[in-house]
């Protein structure tokens, strides 16, 4: 019996998941895919945003403003990597500006830090690439960048150093109440019992929501955005994230700088039926192109890389949701996570955990939250590298040579806290395959890696989820051996 | 740190070729290649086809490198295996930093370096083509790698996007491995792969090749489902009612090869935005002193047999550069383009130093079935020849005597389309 079920192991999930296991309670996180944190985690635009944008006096604007502050707290904590951007917001002619100053109003109302318009001259001269029709820019400085899978990643890591319990391949198909207790179905026969259950499950928490409440307050209205990646070639070529004036979409296409010096544009945002169809569309990546016109003429687009979708669980509710089943108490839903969630994500975590759980029990003693950050080769400096490369020869091979990935680093991603066996697996954890082109030449090498370092033949190495395996059947030649 | 003459990075057809012609016992040479084998790409080519212009006659992959090989081991040329340039600076000399699982990390300084490190095949991504993202979609070449080196089909309902050669190879090798393909969708009005690989890996086994086709939908969400292609207009925009759906488990990408040249990150070099790599002049050194670059590193070629003709000529200049002490005065001249060129190499000519036949290679724009060829030099042709047939994907090339320009004036490359 667990005291608490979390359904979802994306960046709420993990981050409820490490908020809990500072007390002295047993926690199992089930995530029905072949990995962890795999949807809206994975596709999003990747930034910590200032929390100008929320309606005041929403959970929304609250959760913003102090979940971007922990954010320091994370960085120090988990290492993560974190980007100090900053952030433009710009607009063209009197009729934005009026606008703009609105936002700057709304800003200064969430509690945003250290809000102000800047000198034309001054943006132009740190943002040489914005078009020159922009003609007042409210500055954000407490934007930030991160690479929202590493946070979930070692949130992850970190609770489960400190006691919790982590399942993939679980997908829950039932959940009943017993006078006590409830009891958790999964997919593949399974039954879990536990005192509580947390539904963080993205785009999927209405359908969660309802195998046990009858009358579930929210709806998942799936809204999709899609994306284009510029190569890390691109890097300084953009130093803030830039966002036209939101709109009742969103806050529109933006310009982000990453953390490995890669180009996020996008997203667009489309309400769709299928609520895991994250393909991209012709249509999009035009529309993409075309609103980028108000922001910059002079974008990199010929070190396009990638195009790729998410899906966001936005709801029917015009908030988060964060509430404890009415009719079923222990059954707390964390649900319409859509944006600002990345940036909310630690603070709707404590938050469910202190005013709606209203937890009532100290902290651990033990409780460490420290987790500390394996090093890939590159980041080394040059003198640790030879040593390293002395040391283990297998860091000596670069595998990945456009993100200059070593069979080490490889090795480690396989069999590390959280190890994965996968291509894409791997692609997240290590970054081989995330450059140019796009494992094109490293792919082979990392397939053999996997295949010799859990002992599985070559041909059952998966690219992703569970039966996806990249060869899929033996030559002549080989049949004939 | 250790000091050598000649650096030579990537150990394929291109770096073979350049190692063996820069040879000589007067200057010190090491040919780095980063796997276990030297060869590069040849290795996974065990179709036939190759040297019938270096050694007239009709080779696999394999043989035509393993000849280059035997060549160097005789001639006891010093290689490093295993062994990966992860950056090149210029200081006084060329700094290498190389990293190694045998010789482990280190720097190592050169006089001049050439760049033979090929190309890579484009993605999926730079071409965003829409859809979901499931596996099944791969480049070409990376299929041809798993079905020649490791020994497995990718798929066995397969389609390819891009009639590039590797697409048209790969179509009749997994056929004859017998996996199902559907067919071949080029968006281009022509074929973009050789003559004779249409005729011989899609006619001879009855695959169609869609012309003015492209895919424009990808279904599956963990697995590739289908495909779905349509014809487009003249300015490449999809028709609507065109659309036909393939249920394949395989798409194949064969949509262009990029020359890879991540190593110019930390020079300061010059590129061109056509070829996508270095500015060289006629002895294929960049804008920067002591560097050279060739065969698909520099622009990719259409036959293994020209890569190694290319190698072969940077090898021997830059032998002649690390002999020759005295800084010379260069004196350049661009190549300027007429109609219907899209680039050539060189890009300039150091008209100082124009002792040896020079070697024009150059593409077309477009298709012609008649045309002359022509070179001018102060408003008079100073070459031409007719040819029967130009296209996009068949690479040209003139060869001029040095005496056969007039003066140290830039010269001229034209297409004459004759109707």
């Amino acid at each position: 019996m667990y005291d608490y079920i979390i359904i979802g192991s994306g960046i709420v999930g993990s981050l409820i998941a490490r908020e809990l296991s500072k007390y002295d309670v047993s926690i199992m996180v089930f995530d029905k895919e072949n990995d962890f944190a795999s949807h809206q985690t994975t596709a999003n635009s990747a930034i910590i945003h200032s929390g100008h944008d929320p309606k005041e006096g929403t959970l929304k604007a609250r959760l913003c403003v102090e979940g971007n502050r922990l954010y320091d707290q994370l960085e120090k904590e988990l290492e993560i990597p974190l980007l100090r951007t900053g952030a433009f917001v710009v607009a063209h002619g009197p009729k934005e500006e009026k606008m703009l100053e609105e936002l700057y109003d709304r800003a200064h109302n969430n509690g945003v830090p250290d809000v102000h318009f800047l000198d034309l001259e001054d943006i132009f001269k740190q943002e040489p690439r914005l078009i020159k029709t922009i003609t007042k820019v409210l500055s954000l400085p407490s934007t930030k960048v991160t690479y929202p899978w590493e946070v979930a990643f070692a949130s992850l890591e970190n609770a489960v150093k400190n006691g919790a319990s982590i399942r993939r391949n679980s997908h829950v198909v039932a959940i009943t109440k017993d006078r006590d207790h409830f009891l958790v179905e999964l997919k593949d026969g399974t039954s879990w019992q536990t005192k509580r259950i947390i539904n963080a499950s993205g785009v999927m928490s209405d359908i969660v929501a309802s195998l046990l409440d009858k009358d579930v307050q929210f709806q998942i209205i799936p809204r999709r955005g899609e994306y284009m990646v510029l190569d890390r070639r691109v890097k300084d070529t953009f130093h803030h994230v830039i966002y036209p004036l939101p709109t009742f979409r969103g806050k529109g296409v933006l310009i982000v700088p990453q953390v490995h010096g890669n180009i996020l544009l996008g997203p667009t945002s489309e309400v769709i039926e299928d609520r895991e169809d994250a393909s991209t569309t012709k249509e999009g990546i035009l529309y993409i192109k075309e609103q980028l016109h108000y922001l910059s003429d002079q974008i990199p687009f010929e070190w396009t890389i990638r195009g790729f979708a998410g899906v966001r669980a936005t709801s029917t509710y015009d908030d988060f949701y964060i509430q404890e089943s009415k009719y079923y108490p222990g059954f707390y839903h964390v649900a319409g996570i859509d944006s600002p969630g990345l940036t909310s994500a630690p603070a709707i975590a404590r938050y469910l955990v202190e005013e709606v759980i209203k937890i009532n029990q100290p902290k651990k003693i033990n409780y460490d939250p420290i987790r500390q950050k394996k090093l890939f080769f590159n980041q080394l400096s040059e003198d640790e590298k030879s040593i390293r490369v002395k040391d283990c020869p297998s860091h000596g091979r670069i595998v990945c040579k456009c993100e200059k990935i070593t069979e080490q680093d490889i090795i480690e991603s396989i069999h590390g806290p959280l190890g994965n066996d996968t291509v894409k697996g791997i692609k997240k954890r290590a970054r081989a395959g995330s450059g140019l082109c796009q494992g094109g030449y490293c792919e082979s090498m990392v397939l053999q890696i996997i295949a010799k370092e859990t002992n599985k033949p070559l041909s059952t190495i998966n690219y992703d989820g569970e039966h996806t395996p990249i060869l899929v059947k033996e030559t002549k030649t080989h049949e004939h051996d | 740190m250790n000091m050598i003459d000649l650096a030579i990075i990537g150990g394929g057809a291109a770096g073979l070729a350049a190692a063996l012609s820069a040879h000589d016992e007067k200057i010190n040479i090491v040919l780095i290649e980063r796997d276990p084998q030297l060869g590069g790409i040849l290795n996974q080519c065990i179709h036939n086809g190759f040297g019938l212009h270096q050694f007239k006659e009709e080779l696999t992959g394999p043989e035509y490198a393993h000849r280059f090989i035997e060549a160097l081991k005789e001639k006891g040329i010093s290689v490093m295996l295993e062994s990966t340039v992860l950056d090149i600076q210029k200081k006084e000399h060329f700094e290498l930093i190389l990293s190694s699982p045998i010789q482990g990390y280190q720097h190592l300084q050169a006089r001049a370096v050439i760049l033979a490190t090929g190309c890579y095949e484009r993605t999926r991504g730079s071409v965003l083509i829409p859809g979901t993202r499931p596996k099944g979609i791969m480049p070409a070449g990376s299929a041809q790698r798993y079905l020649n080196m490791e020994g497995y089909l990718v798929g066995q309902r397969v389609f390819i996007l891009g009639s590039g050669d590797i697409g048209l190879i790969m179509a009749r090798r997994m056929t004859l491995e017998g996996a199902k393909v559907l067919g071949v969708a080029e968006i281009m009005p022509y074929s973009n792969g050789l003559t004779r690989n249409i005729v011989q890996c899609l006619h001879d086994f009855d695959i169609p090749l869609y012309l003015s086709h492209t895919v424009t939908n990808i279904k599956g969400k963990d697995t590739l489902e289908a495909i779905t292609i349509q014809a487009v207009d003249h300015r490449f925009e999809p028709i609507a009612g065109t659309e036909k759906t393939f249920e394949v488990d395989t798409l194949l990408l064969s949509i262009g090869l990029i020359p890879d040249v991540a190593l110019f990150d930390g020079l300061n070099m010059k590129k061109s935005p056509v070829t996508k790599s270095a500015y060289v002049d006629q002895h294929y050194m960049t804008n920067i002193e002591g560097l050279f670059v060739c065969g698909n590193a520099l622009h990719v070629h259409d036959l293994v047999d020209w890569v190694s003709d290319e190698g072969q000529k940077a090898g021997y200049h830059a032998k002649k550069y690390v002999l020759s002490s005295q800084n010379q005065e260069k004196d350049d001249q661009v190549i300027t383009l007429g109609d219907h060129v899209r680039y050539v190499v060189p890009h300039h000519i150091d008209m100082n130093h124009l002792t040896e036949p020079l070697t024009l290679s150059f593409r077309v724009t477009k298709k012609m079935t008649s045309a002359m060829l022509q070179v001018h030099q102060d408003g008079a042709i100073i070459f031409q020849r007719k040819s029967a047939y130009l296209a996009p994907a068949e690479m040209e090339s003139i060869t001029l005597k040095p005496d056969q320009l007039k003066s140290k004036n830039p010269i001229r490359l034209h297409v004459e389309e004759l109707i």
